[in-house]
């Protein structure tokens, strides 16, 4: 009889409160999804590149699963809390009837593990579909297509989060059954009604609302100006002002709504000061409950964004060069790239010489540069460019690229190429390419008329004029090379002032090493010794693919580089319709089980998908995630705190009818109460988050140089209609279940 | 002597259940309130009269018969009649003042007017002399839990003649108040009835409570038992009282059975 009542329990609270349900399997959703991240496509894929990343990402895992527990734990808390609120008389009349506080106490904690298992037989089939289509989606999203894809069932994920749903779950209930079973069966079988709370005294209220205001403003302007820098105190001041600002809002708003309802309430009819007054009334209850929601959701909006920005950035910045950098004799290559199936797939093939100034008899003078930074406002980072100009000039430190070089690389991948007239170079800086102000700095000093100065190996000084225009393109396939300062020379001045080939025998160590301030002044990895290690006259390449494809120029031109020195590497890029009909993974995979069984060495672009991938999904994976598991639980915990307190407000909506109100009147007041109750939490939660975005942007999380606008721009409008939407349906669910129970009201139930 | 009749109840009776489980609470009860009166209604419990309270304020439907107000039938309201009956037509006392604690007195008592599209400003000239009448003037600006019962109910009642209403109908509107804040209280309603000729229903079980009415029904198993009137104005409330006390003894077993 007693298992027969807890089953009955169980059903009939299903039944009346979906809402409830629906809680329960947003938790089990959100843990799954955190944990079974190992399991996923992506993940897989990632762990084969780049093991060590995606290991340190996964210890990170474990602190997330405890922070999401702590938040799951509230949403939890307060689903279970309506729900006994709903209960209560139910258990006075067991108290009542004689039932002891041990067995009421049982029976709810039964119920609870009955209702935890049922929920984990929906939920998890649930988080499975919906991993499985994000694997799917994030895959087709950076450009994997769906090859590998395999169905994923983590039985570790699955114990982690039913572990992890019940200990919430029980805890939660835990709390609450004490709290309700301690209670007298008098106290219980009394519907609850809110106490009534007078607002915060006028004065005192509009005090807290206008400090309020202006702690937020200043926090705003804080945030916008300060964060630049990104120092520890005026990020605490921030957060303390923008936190403490939100909360004094909340504390006033009552006494701010009370004055606008004095205000134009005489002028009014109908439910108008019920309506004002039970939002007030709202305000004036749960103004705390109201700062915490709107603030969830401003750290919701802003890990969204951060994720969005991110994962866009990442992906943007780094527009695929070129899919390999073959290293080897010139021999092996040219071998390698006649062989006729290679043929088939080659588009482009490139050598990519790059050289160290040379230092026996030609120097070279950055003071044109120098200058022209001067001109600028004074920042720490100008002072930072200007020493390391310095330093680059005092250790003879610049590189070189030829024109050739750097121009076959623009036209391979479809952009313009540089035209240089005589005594002109190009600057280009890997750095720009990840410091949007990096970027910005050069591009002003470069129209401010910035000049290098050569002293040739002839002793003459030639002054070349730097174009306007920073590039940044990735010059090999992979490796990371981050070249500081860089000047694409024209050949010719290329073959004489770069180092030949027979002075550098100690090439290897010359190319780079990153310096250990951050200040890089190139860096080629590991392999650089294999790099133009003998010379040897280079000829362009025959077979179909040309050495400088596409430059038909060449020939034209002077024998120069081709006969200094070997290149760095040879640059491939696959064919287009080879990449469009195979996907570019299968074909590159499919080239790189070739040159696996050739002798030469290469990089490939999967590398750099792999690294890419890799500060993407941890960037933007684990914020998004944070990000919607805060806009879940902010917008449920506001809901079910909602209900709950109209709950406790049916005796008014009775009263009412009983004075003639119609219950259409009551269901639009109610509707305008939801409303209004979300917009409140929303308007100030969304006025912070344009803060908090903007100051984020425009100081730790700059956007890659090259980030295509217009993708952030149409993410971001998605992003903002997935929120409205998900607001709009939270709206929905509440005025749909508030309307059924205004309906169902008739004054005969009024208690006597 | 039609038009003064305000109230007219015809043959009413109401059961709850069905079949072999059905209750009859009222079964036929006719009477009429004249304008003016002030009508007590007592009976033991379960005698019904609450139930007939609630039939009269449309809470609840009659089985049978019909009620007529102003000679409309209010039982064949629905919608937006019946909604303009309520709070407009008719006034209503509770026993548990049922006043909105986050509305101030003021808002409170101006709310069936709103309700009833009355301007707010409009409503306050209606407002002010019946608060003075009830002696609430300083409370106005003050929410119920800043006011003590007696002052609640006496806000309650504003609330209720606001509208001025064709008949106020009062539920034990003494049973929550100590015997001061319940003089005080008969007093204001009776001197409303006297003075501004408003027509009052009040049930109640008790008999000082009572004494107040210019005629009192008593209702015993659903049907009207006894009727008194309290002769003239010149009768004082203490012999009216010894008259209510006997015909309670009369109900049978005293006031145990009464209360």
């Amino acid at each position: 009889m007693y298992f027969k009542q807890i089953l009955y329990n169980i059903k009939k609270n299903r039944k009346d409160n979906g809402l409830f349900f629906a809680t329960l399997l947003i938790a089990i959703v959100a843990f799954y999804t955190l944990l079974s991240l190992e399991s996923q496509d992506v993940m897989r894929f990632l762990n084969a590149l780049e093991g060590d990343a995606i290991q340190k990402l996964m210890l990170l895992v474990p602190i997330i699963y405890v922070v999401s527990l702590f938040f799951v734990f509230f949403l939890v808390y307060f689903a279970y809390a309506y729900q006994m609120e709903n209960r209560r008389r139910e258990f006075g009349l067991y108290l009542m009837f004689g039932m002891k506080r041990g067995r009421l106490f049982l029976m709810l904690m039964c119920e609870t593990i009955l209702n935890s298992i049922l929920s984990v037989f929906v939920g998890i089939p649930l988080a499975l579909l919906l991993t499985e289509s994000i694997s799917l989606t994030t895959a087709r999203l950076v450009g994997l297509g769906i090859i590998g894809h395999q169905f994923s069932l983590s039985p570790t994920a699955i114990l982690g989060t039913v572990g992890g749903f019940f200990l919430v779950q029980l805890a939660a209930m835990l709390i609450l059954s004490v709290r309700f079973c301690r209670m007298d069966p008098a106290d219980l079988l009394k519907q609850e009604t809110e106490a009534a709370k007078k607002p915060t005294s006028g004065k005192q209220g509009i005090f807290s609302f206008l400090s309020g205001i202006l702690l937020l403003a200043v926090a705003y302007v804080m945030g916008v100006t300060l964060l630049r820098a990104f120092g520890m105190l005026p990020t605490l001041l921030i957060l303390i002002f923008g936190s403490l600002g939100t909360f004094r809002l909340y504390r006033g708003l009552g006494s701010f709504i009370e004055r606008a309802l004095t205000a134009r309430k005489s002028q009014k009819s109908g439910l108008y000061t019920f309506t004002g007054r039970q939002i007030q009334e709202s305000v004036v209850h749960q103004h705390s409950s109201l700062a915490v929601s709107s603030l969830l959701l401003l750290t919701a909006l802003t890990c969204i964004s951060f994720g969005i920005g991110m994962g866009v950035g990442r992906t943007g910045a780094d527009a695929r060069a070129c899919d390999f950098s073959l290293m080897g004799t010139k021999e092996d290559v040219t071998a390698f790239i006649q062989d006729e199936e290679n043929q088939n797939v080659i588009g482009d093939c490139y050598p990519m010489f790059i050289g160290n100034m040379y230092y026996g008899d030609s120097t070279f003078s950055l003071d044109g540069i120098v200058d022209a930074f001067e001109t600028l406002p004074e920042n720490d980072l100008r002072d930072n460019i200007v020493e390391n100009l310095r330093q680059d000039e005092e250790y003879n430190d610049l590189y070189l690229i030829p024109l050739k070089s750097f121009n076959a690389l623009l036209a391979s991948m479809g952009e313009e190429k540089i035209q240089l007239a005589d005594n002109q170079v190009a600057f280009y800086s890997r750095m720009a390419a990840d410091s949007p102000n990096y970027k910005e700095l050069w591009d002003q000093a470069l129209r401010a008329g910035a000049y290098v100065e050569f002293t040739l190996p002839n002793g003459n000084v030639e002054k070349f004029e730097i174009l306007p225009g920073v590039y940044y393109n990735n010059i090999v396939a992979d490796r990371a090379i981050t070249l500081s300062t860089t000047l694409v020379v024209p050949d010719d001045l290329y073959a004489t002032c770069a180092r030949h080939t027979s002075d550098k025998t100690d090439s290897a160590d010359e190319t780079g090493q990153m310096a250990e301030d951050g200040r890089a002044v190139g860096s080629a990895g590991g392999n650089a010794g294999d790099v133009a290690t003998e010379s040897g006259e280079s000829t362009p390449l025959a077979g179909g693919v040309s050495n400088f494809a596409q430059d038909n120029d060449a020939s034209t031109e002077p024998d120069t580089i081709d006969n200094v020195e070997d290149p760095f590497a040879w640059n491939i890029r696959l064919k287009d319709d080879v990449v469009k009909t195979q996907g570019l993974l299968p074909a590159i995979m499919e080239m790189q089980s070739r040159l696996d069984d050739s002798a030469l060495s290469y990089d490939s672009y999967l590398g750099g998908i792999g690294r890419n991938l890799f500060y993407t999904v941890a960037a933007s994976y684990l914020s998004i995630y944070l990000g919607v598991l805060f806009l879940l639980i902010a917008n449920t915990v506001l809901v079910l705190k909602y209900l709950i307190w109209q709950r406790k407000n049916h005796g008014r909506y009775l009263t009412l009818m009983m004075l003639g109100a119609k219950k259409r009147d009551l269901s639009i007041s109610m509707g305008k109460q939801i409303r209004l109750y979300f917009l409140l939490v929303l308007g100030v939660a969304v006025l912070n988050s344009i803060f908090a975005i903007w100051s984020m942007f425009t100081s730790f999380v700059k956007l890659p140089a090259g980030t295509s606008m217009l993708t952030v721009i149409i993410l971001a409008c998605v992003a903002l209609v997935c929120f409205v939407l998900v607001e709009v349906l939270y709206i929905c669910i509440v005025q749909h279940k508030s309307r059924k129970e205004i309906l169902a009201l008739h004054v005969s139930e009024r208690p006597e | 002597m039609n038009a003064k009749r305000i109230l007219q109840v015809q043959n009413i009776s109401k059961t709850y259940g069905k079949g072999s489980s059905s209750t009859t609470a009222l079964s036929g009860i006719s009477f009429d309130v004249l304008k003016g009166e002030f009508l007590g209604i007592m009976g033991a419990s379960g005698s019904g009269k609450t139930t007939l309270l609630n039939c009269i304020a449309t809470m609840l439907k009659p089985t049978g018969g019909k009620i007529l107000l102003n000679g409309e039938d209010v039982s064949a309201f629905k919608g937006s009649a019946l909604a303009d009956y309520r709070g407009n037509k008719i006034g209503y006392l509770y026993q548990s003042f049922e006043l909105l604690d986050n509305l101030t007195a003021r808002e409170n008592i101006i709310l069936p007017l709103s309700l009833h599209g009355v301007k707010n400003a409009d409503a306050e000239r209606a407002l002010l002399p019946l608060a003075k009448h009830l002696d609430i003037t300083e409370v106005l600006d003050k929410f119920p839990t800043q006011m003590s019962g007696g002052q609640k109910q006496r806000v309650a009642a504003a609330r209720a003649f606001i509208s001025a209403p064709s008949i106020v109908l009062a539920d034990e509107p003494t049973g929550a108040l100590d015997s001061k804040n319940a003089k005080t209280l008969l007093d204001k309603l009776s001197s409303l009835n006297q003075q501004e000729q408003k027509t009052i229903v009040m049930v109640t079980h008790d008999a000082n409570a009572a004494s107040y009415c210019s005629r009192i029904l008593f209702i015993q198993d659903g049907t009207i038992f006894h009727e008194l009137r309290k002769n003239g104005k010149n009768e004082p409330p203490e012999m009216f009282y010894e008259r209510i006390m006997t015909v309670i003894a009369q109900l049978g077993g005293g006031s145990a059975n009464v209360l």
